[in-house]
């Protein structure tokens, strides 16, 4: 018994000792709960919760005819994260186990580095303990899908350590077409954490409506640095909207081939091609192409915006304000003498070519570009008061900005008009073109007011904003000015113009033209930054409207010519790229416009049909046709030609209002609308023409739809 | 009729025959119970890890190894004590040769070797357990035998000594602080066994000389780190991959989480965000949310769950449950007639406890981070089943002692 009363009292010893360790272990956890709580609980928060921004998607921008121009497609970036668990686990089983098939799959289908390379870096990044390792970037969807049944890829997150993420590049189908006009929409990071955005063109101008709003979420970060959303801390993103242009994706690409054309032909520095419909005012066509180092083109800038001083095609306004003032008749003749020069008022004026003969009217002046002649009338009008002048210049909108709905639009220079010698001297120099800056748009306004009988419109790029299918904002032709002149201006301007084509400075390049034309040829002598009257260089325009007797389009042409070019009158340089961009859209749309009005035969190549992607995808597959896809990846679409070929456009199917109908089929159009709870009755044969819910429009669960299939 | 009448007769049965001690069959099965509850909330991102969210799996694979558990210790408690006298021997000369296995060909996890994977069933088993279980019955055996000489060196305390130096030695290099915490353990039941002081401390002094070098060697570590940036050696060996390890730990003990790398600060840092979120009363069962961010939240680190879970209550409530086990322990020591059934009972429980107090204490950051077990509350794996064998060769002394006592009375 003495053994175990001394093993009793070890016993008690240690189990004492033993509590005292427990009450240590307790007293550790007070001191944590109320001395350190606080700085722990916030940690945890910091750590582990976050406000996650939402992406919305940036509008399409479209063209007149619904093709898109610029839109915004999903890439791919692939990052690995190879201290991932489920990779490590069993010293790294899974990643031993796929590295090699891995590595083929990605020779094989990248093509960009053959296998060894692949399996040496990923097994670096492996043995770096890589976090954040970039395997690919810009990945785009059909990339992205291929890889992602690729053997470790397919495992998921969590054991392959795959980390995907999205980001959306802009892309515009069309290439070159308008590209400056469309513009661009890019951020960079500037410093750490801030991205700048620097957009141009539309993609500026529009940006607000084509950014959307941005949604929010508050995620918490669960092991493995997964992101779980939490319920209820959701602001859904707001996805841009749709800007649909006025530019029409054929004429934009004939104005810009005919441009190129000439621009490689002559080397000019840049270039620039407007095409405006006259009636309203819409841009159809814009192109800009400026020489690049390499000799190429490219539309790296809005030239059509860019004021310089105009030459010649300014006498339109000269001619404008001269009538209007009464004080000079069409027929007036004016002494031009033969020299090429002769002092008008306080300076003297040259001719750029010389006047076939000594004495013309003031019809024939304009017609052949009589510098002297249309600065004797000027001066004649206004050189008692040049501030008259001005005030056409004014009513013209050559002495403000183009309200053009671009931002970034350069504002027109003028020298000052006083009532002195140096403001009749600007006076004079500006009636042929010269101490007046403007842009080429700007003169094709006016030329387009002449054409559309005196009503000046206001140039606009931008039919309507739409939102998933459904039209938010209109834009419809806006009138400027009612009547920039008299009805015998008008008159009187029109011959004139028609003059300039049939006999003055256009004769020539006019001369076989199946329909009569309008306009005006313009050569200015470049003198800006450090170009010098004696570098030789000159800015060739021609500017009108076309077809003379009914004007439709209005159309100028400016070209910036090499120094000392050979070819440099507007007449030579612009003239035969607006003859070329005339011809074509006359038979395209003016001629073939009124061919239709008489022939009401079914045109099989304007079709249109709507139906289930893959479904149609399946049949010119099958037929071996080829077709463009624009369906992104969406479950319905539209077919309709464009250029010869089948385009495959996404449809919007929207669940809570009416979609479009038209071009369905009946089965895919009772799939759709018994789907969405409603009652269908149809009548006819063919393919949905009508609706009696329009679409767009709410309806109520059980209602009936009619359908007439045609 | 006849067949449920048959159930119920072999119920009654079943309870008359369960004997030893009542209150820790009560203790076992609420541990076994909290075990269920916890493990099944804070298997919850394994479980989406692993089974693409299946969360009952880890819960059904946690009942069965409760069920397994429960019939371990029901068999083993059928035993007559006294075999386990023949059962030390036998078992602790099997686990040395498997220490050797292990040591050098076991499943590596963390870079330590200390699990081999049984063929048939399939299972890991962690020898050190084995050992750990192999020692104690063996400890216990010698100490009851040696009681006459236990203050002679050579006839009583190196007996002793030997099979313990061995054992610690195996582990060690796998498992240093499981290593230490058996050591430990051990010279305390040397300590209760009457072992000569002065014979204990000369161990302990010795022992302690490698620690000093490994706490040096971790703050020159630690200091040369902060001065430039080293690059890191791969070690190519075994041991020296896990010294650096040790050291590496031990650096993360003495300062704190200043690098956010490291991954036991991580865990240290996570345990006591989950210790602060619990409160007095904590979040209530399944509300944790530490056990998405804290590794090892349904083993190593299951008692922060509880604690942010069930509150500083419910983890008080856990030692509690510990504490009066070993309480009820002594008492089987106690009333135990022979040596061997008392130092059975004592060893068992004692180190059983400081298994649990260490866990605990490592949760709460009091000791450096080390891969033991909450006992019986643990997820499942071979530590459980060992723990539970354990307790049912301390319930066998129980029976026995009960019966004798029976006898006695009657």
């Amino acid at each position: 018994m003495e053994v175990k009363r001394d093993i009793l009292w070890r016993v008690y010893l240690s189990f004492i000792g033993i509590v005292v360790i427990s009450f240590f272990v307790l007293g550790r956890v007070v001191y944590i709960q109320n001395f350190q709580g606080n700085y722990w609980k916030s940690m945890s928060d910091s750590l582990h919760q976050r406000i996650e921004e939402i992406d919305a998607r940036r509008g399409t921008i479209y063209s007149e005819d619904k093709q898109m121009l610029s839109t915004s497609l999903p890439t791919f970036a692939i990052y690995f994260d190879f201290m991932a668990d489920g990779l490590r686990e069993k010293n790294g089983k899974r990643f031993k186990e796929n590295i090699d098939s891995f590595s083929i799959s990605l020779a094989n289908h990248f093509k960009d580095k053959d296998v060894i390379t692949y399996k040496k870096e990923l097994q670096q990044a492996y043995k770096n303990g890589d976090r954040y390792y970039l395997l690919k970037r810009k990945l785009e969807f059909q990339d992205f899908k291929i890889l992602r049944e690729f053997p470790l890829a397919k495992l998921g997150r969590n054991k392959s350590g795959m980390i995907v993420e999205e980001n959306s590049k802009r892309l515009m189908p069309f290439g070159l077409l308008a590209n400056r006009t469309i513009g661009l929409s890019r951020e960079y990071l500037i410093n750490k954490r801030k991205i700048k955005k620097q957009n141009v063109g539309l993609e500026k101008s529009y940006d607000s409506l084509l950014t959307g709003q941005k949604g929010q979420r508050l995620v918490r970060f669960i092991a493995g640095g997964v992101a779980v959303p939490i319920d209820g801390y959701q602001i859904e993103p707001e996805n841009g909207k749709d800007v649909i242009t006025t530019l029409d994706v054929n004429m934009q690409d004939l104005a810009s081939t005919a441009l190129m054309r000439m621009m490689l032909e002559s080397e000019s520095q840049y270039g620039t091609a407007i095409v405006m419909e006259t009636k309203t005012g819409k841009i159809k066509a814009i192109a800009n192409l400026g020489r690049q180092t390499d000799g190429t083109y490219w539309e790296d800038n809005n030239y059509a915006l860019q004021v310089s001083e105009p030459g010649s095609t300014i006498k339109l306004a000269t001619l404008l304000a001269v009538l209007e003032e009464n004080k000079s008749s069409i027929n007036e003749m004016v002494d031009v003498g033969t020299a090429g020069k002769m002092t008008v008022g306080p300076r003297i004026v040259n001719d750029a070519e010389r006047s076939p003969k000594p004495i013309l009217s003031l019809k024939e002046c304009f017609a052949h570009s009589s510098n002297v002649g249309m600065s004797k009338l000027a001066y004649k009008n206004f050189g008692a008061n040049p501030e008259k002048f001005k005030s056409y210049l004014h009513q013209y909108y050559l002495d403000v900005k183009s309200p053009i709905d671009l931002s970034d639009v350069a504002k027109p220079q003028l020298a000052p008009f006083e009532k002195n010698r140096g403001g009749i001297m600007n006076m004079i120099t500006v009636s042929f073109g010269y101490a007046i800056q403007v842009s080429p748009l700007q003169t094709l306004s006016l030329y387009n007011a002449i054409a559309n009988n005196g009503k000046m419109m206001k140039p606009y790029l931008v039919n309507k904003i739409e939102r998933e299918g459904i039209v938010q904002k209109e834009f419809n032709p806006t009138t400027l000015v009612e009547n920039i002149g008299s009805a015998s201006t008008i008159k009187y301007a029109k011959e004139s113009m028609e003059a300039v084509a049939t006999e003055g400075t256009g004769k020539y390049v006019f001369k076989d033209m199946p329909f009569a034309v309008a306009g005006k040829t313009g050569t200015a002598h470049v003198a800006d930054g450090k170009v010098k009257y004696e570098d030789g260089v000159y800015l060739a325009s021609f500017v009108g409207y076309f077809p003379a007797n009914d004007p439709q389009f209005s159309c100028i042409v400016v070209i910036r010519s090499k120094p000392h070019a050979a070819l440099h009158y507007g007449g030579q340089l612009a003239a035969p790229v607006f003859k070329e961009i005339a011809t074509k859209l006359y038979a395209t749309y003016v001629d073939k416009k009124k061919i239709n009005i008489v022939n009401f035969k079914k045109d099989s190549s304007k079709y249109y049909y709507a139906g289930y992607t893959s479904e149609i995808k399946n049949v010119f597959n099958t037929l071996q046709m080829s077709f463009v896809d624009s369906s992104m990846q969406m479950k319905w679409c539209n077919v309709f030609p464009a250029n010869y070929n089948p385009v495959i456009k996404n449809k919007i199917m929207a669940a809570t209002y009416m979609p479009n109908l038209k071009g369905l089929g009946l089965k895919d159009a009772l799939f759709l609308l018994e789907n969405l709870g409603l009652k269908v009755k149809s009548n006819g044969v063919g393919k949905v023409v009508e609706q009696s819910i329009a679409a767009g429009n709410n309806f109520s669960k059980g209602s009936v739809v009619y359908l007439v299939l045609g | 009729m006849t067949e449920s009448l048959n159930i119920q007769a072999q119920l009654s049965n079943l309870s008359q025959r369960t004997k030893g001690d009542k209150v820790i069959w009560a203790l076992v099965i609420i541990l076994a119970l909290v075990s269920m509850l916890v493990v099944y909330s804070a298997t919850g991102s394994l479980a989406y890890k692993m089974y693409k969210g299946n969360t009952e799996i880890y819960l059904f694979k946690q009942i069965i190894f409760i069920i397994i558990g429960i019939t371990v210790i029901y068999f083993a408690h059928l035993v007559n004590y006294t075999m386990w006298s023949k059962v030390a021997r036998v078992l602790f000369i099997i686990s040395i040769p498997l220490l050797f296995y292990t040591l050098f060909f076991g499943v590596r996890m963390n870079e330590g070797s200390r699990w081999i994977k049984l063929p048939i069933i399939n299972m890991t088993l962690q020898t050190s357990d084995l050992a750990k279980l192999a020692l104690f019955m063996y400890l216990a055996r010698m100490l009851s035998k040696k009681q006459a000489v236990i203050k002679n060196f050579k006839e009583g305390y190196l007996p002793l000594i030997i099979p313990v130096l061995l054992v610690c030695v195996l582990i060690a290099p796998a498992n240093l602080s499981t290593a230490l915490l058996l050591g430990s353990s051990c010279m305390l039941l040397f300590f209760i066994g009457r072992a000569n002081m002065k014979h204990i401390l000369w161990t302990v002094g010795i022992a302690i000389i490698p620690l000093i070098f490994l706490i040096v060697s971790a703050i020159t570590k630690h200091n040369s780190s902060d001065n430039e940036l080293q690059v890191e050696k791969k070690s190519s060996s075994v041991l020296t991959g896990r010294v650096a390890t040790w050291i590496g730990r031990v650096e993360g003990f003495i300062y704190g989480s200043k690098k956010s790398n490291n991954e036991s600060a991580y865990q240290v840092e996570q345990a006591k965000i989950a210790i602060a979120k619990g409160g007095l009363l904590g979040a209530g069962p399944g509300n944790s949310t530490q056990r998405n961010f804290l590794p090892q939240a349904y083993n190593d680190f299951i008692y922060p769950i509880i604690i942010e879970e069930y509150g500083m209550i419910g983890g008080a409530f856990i030692v509690f449950i510990y504490l009066i086990f070993l309480w009820r322990c002594i008492r089987i020591f106690k009333r135990c007639p022979y040596a061997f059934g008392a130092f059975l009972a004592l060893g068992l429980s004692f180190t059983l406890v400081i298994q649990a107090v260490a866990n605990m204490a490592v949760s709460v950051n009091l000791f450096p981070v080390t891969g033991v077990t909450l006992p019986l509350v643990s997820m499942g794996g071979s530590s459980f089943l060992f723990t539970c064998f354990s307790i049912g060769i301390i319930l066998s002394v129980a029976r026995n002692v009960e019966q004798l006592e029976g006898k006695q009375i009657n």
